[in-house]
């Protein structure tokens, strides 16, 4: 192998790919945008709206206003609501007139001043979120309404309300902090990695093979001096690099959102949007040690897609042809980050790190949750790498077969 | 030159190419004649080490195209009319592509550059993408980029397929000077009017088989026919290549 022929191939790759500008969008801004996005603008925005939504005075429809008690009214106006009588709080309701609406029964004061059981019913379109957000301004209200209730009978009975809670449960949660401020979905992350080292490196992959052989040009190249390895080494690096950079821009991306945004954004996104960052992965602890274990993991992943879409766009005859074969590859990257939220169940003992590009989502989870071990590192790394290696051995001996590169 | 005997190439069960000989001297334009699917791009591409032969063996300047592919591709230029370029790169750049993979250095592409713009006029193709080119400018880069590095043999596969007449004209007027006296030009073409200009020898393919070896006039005196169309049909005829085909008189 000569490295002056590899090197010239590659750069020529890479020359190329840099001029067209889809390439730079989609494999420099858009994988850079995205994750800050969707880890700290989702929140941003829905956290706002959960706000606003939460604070807006919000009239809601009450059926049978007269027979509501004053505690009552005065609990669901605390919750930013005013309330207007109807006739008919169902057909209120579903008429889009109120978000929500309390049917209150006949004699519902009497029947709870009396020591009775009264009943009252929240008119709510379950399947829609602003709805459901004012709903429960009024499950808030009688809740608060009938703990007081409660208490006050028990009073009145001379008991002690504490009588209700012979158990105190709480919860003390294990987790290290770097697994606390992972959140639920960080999962997202080793996904979306993976996913940019397939969209980064797709284009110049198929440009590289299937293109070469629509224009003509692969066989041109291959009368030249230069030997088959090297030009699918060349070719390879280039891919390589572009997926790379794709997922490279992802981790930067993530370590915007994870901390620079985070400073700027959190205070404005309000509790609720917090939450949901920090479920989002949006307060992840950024080390050194998770920047470099995502840097290899993401180098070894791009080496992995960039061999397969090598060996798989060469058998194509054109670039649309290449574009249906690479479609499918998706799924080995999807399939595996579904798993990953399932890893719990699944288990995660040592076997996970022997599954190629599943352990490589697990060890990006794990150091972005700083529970990475040398030992599952080690074994994930070397498998990759021995994956790497057949894949390229695959696309060598594509790159010599004729009935590959003269199928026109 | 060249020299090739008995070369056979199967695909599966179709034989492309079938023992076919010929030889190339220094300064000849060798022509290789025949319909399409008569294995004449197969040959080519044999010769030039795509294609691995099922049979026979062949020498290019010297060197064995089984035995040593590396040396055989430092001596052969492939111009073919799919007039392939990259897009994206300027001529100049695909210049110093291919010339960097002929091993010369960047200075040594420079001066062959100037030089081949004197011979084909590139002036308007160097330094403008190849995407925006006109199929004439195509061309004039694809001819330069293979006898960039000075080939012993020029091989043209159809190569002025598509080509205007202007372009055509400069395609032919310059391979018909490439030989000189120490170099070869191996012309595959289904058109018999290129052949009369060009070609000082011609091997009438057919069905993967060489039907007739011999100069134009030879040919035409071989088949008494006035010009080498008719001579052509005549020759593939008595070959018996041609039984359950319609071929004219």
């Amino acid at each position: 192998m000569r490295w002056s022929f590899v090197r010239r191939i590659a750069a020529k790759e890479i020359l190329s790919t840099l001029r067209d500008h889809r390439a730079i969008v989609s494999n420099l801004v858009i994988p850079l945008l995205l994750l800050p996005v969707i880890m700290l603008g989702l929140p941003l925005l829905l956290g706002g709206l959960f706000q606003r939504e939460a604070t807006t005075v919000t009239e809601l429809a009450v059926q049978g206003v007269e027979h509501l008690p004053a505690e009552l009214a005065a609990a669901i106006e605390a919750q930013a609501a005013v309330l207007v009588a109807v006739d008919d709080a169902e057909a209120a309701v579903r008429a889009d007139t109120y978000p929500a609406g309390l049917i209150v029964t006949p004699g519902f004061a009497d029947t709870v001043a009396g020591g009775g059981r009264a009943e009252v019913v929240i008119v709510v379109k379950e399947a829609n979120l602003r709805a459901e957000l004012n709903a429960g301004k009024l499950r808030s209200a009688v809740d608060a309404y009938r703990r007081g209730v409660v208490a006050e009978r028990l009073v009145d009975a001379g008991i002690d309300p504490a009588v209700l809670e012979p158990v105190a449960v709480s919860t003390l949660d294990a987790s290290t902090a770097a697994e606390r401020s992972s959140g639920q979905l960080a999962w997202l992350i080793p996904f979306f990695i993976a996913i940019w080292t397939l969209t980064g490196g797709q284009m110049t992959a198929i440009d590289a093979t299937a293109g070469e052989k629509e224009r003509g040009t692969l066989e041109v190249l291959l009368v030249t001096p230069v030997r088959r390895g090297e030009v699918v080494f060349g070719k390879f690096l280039a891919v390589v690099t572009f997926g790379l950079s794709a997922a490279l821009m992802a981790i930067v991306g993530f370590v915007l959102g994870g901390t620079v945004l985070r400073r700027l954004f959190l205070p404005l996104i309000g509790q609720e949007g917090g939450e949901m960052a920090a479920m989002m992965g949006g307060t992840l602890t950024i080390t050194p040690t998770t920047i470099v274990l995502l840097v290899v993991s993401s180098v070894l992943m791009a080496a992995v897609v960039a061999a397969l879409l090598m060996s798989v766009t060469l058998f194509a005859r054109s670039f649309k042809e290449a574009q249906t074969y690479v479609a499918p590859m998706s799924f080995l990257l999807i399939v595996p980050a579904i798993a990953l939220q399932f890893k719990d169940l699944i288990g995660s003992g040592e076997f996970v790190y022997w599954i190629p590009v599943y352990n490589v989502m697990i060890l990006m989870d794990d150091a972005v949750k700083g529970t990475a071990r040398l030992a599952p590192i080690l074994t994930t790394w070397g498998v990759m790498a021995a994956l790497i290696a057949a894949l390229l051995a695959f696309a060598y001996a594509n790159f010599k077969r004729e009935d590959v590169l003269f199928r026109t | 030159m060249i020299h090739v005997q008995g070369l056979t190439k199967r695909f599966d069960d179709l034989v492309a190419v079938d023992d076919v000989s010929f030889d190339v001297a220094a300064g000849q334009v060798f022509g290789l004649l025949g319909p399409n699917g008569a294995g004449k791009t197969t040959t080519l591409r044999v010769l030039a080490t795509l294609l691995r032969a099922d049979g026979g063996q062949a020498t290019i300047a010297g060197h064995d195209v089984r035995r040593e592919p590396e040396a055989v591709r430092r001596a052969i230029g492939v111009v073919n009319g799919g007039m392939g370029l990259y897009d994206r790169l300027t001529g100049r750049e695909v210049l110093h592509y291919f010339g960097e993979l002929y091993g010369m250095r960047r200075d040594a592409i420079e001066r062959r550059v100037e030089e081949l713009d004197g011979l084909l006029d590139l002036a308007g193709t160097l330094d403008k993408r190849t995407g925006a080119f006109s199929t004439g400018m195509k061309q004039k880069i694809v001819v330069a980029r293979a006898v960039l590095h000075d080939p012993q043999v020029l091989f043209f596969d159809e190569a002025t397929s598509g080509l205007d007449v202007m372009a055509r004209r400069a395609v032919l007027d310059f391979s018909r000077r490439y030989p000189g006296e120490a170099r070869a030009v191996v012309w595959s073409t289904h058109v018999m009017s290129e052949v009369e200009e060009l070609c000082d020898r011609v091997a009438v393919l057919y069905r993967g088989r060489v039907v007739a070896d011999d100069t134009v006039a030879g040919l035409k005196e071989a088949a008494d026919a006035p010009d080498l169309e008719r001579a052509f049909f005549t020759l593939v005829r008595r070959s018996g290549l041609a039984e359950g085909q319609e071929v004219a008189a």
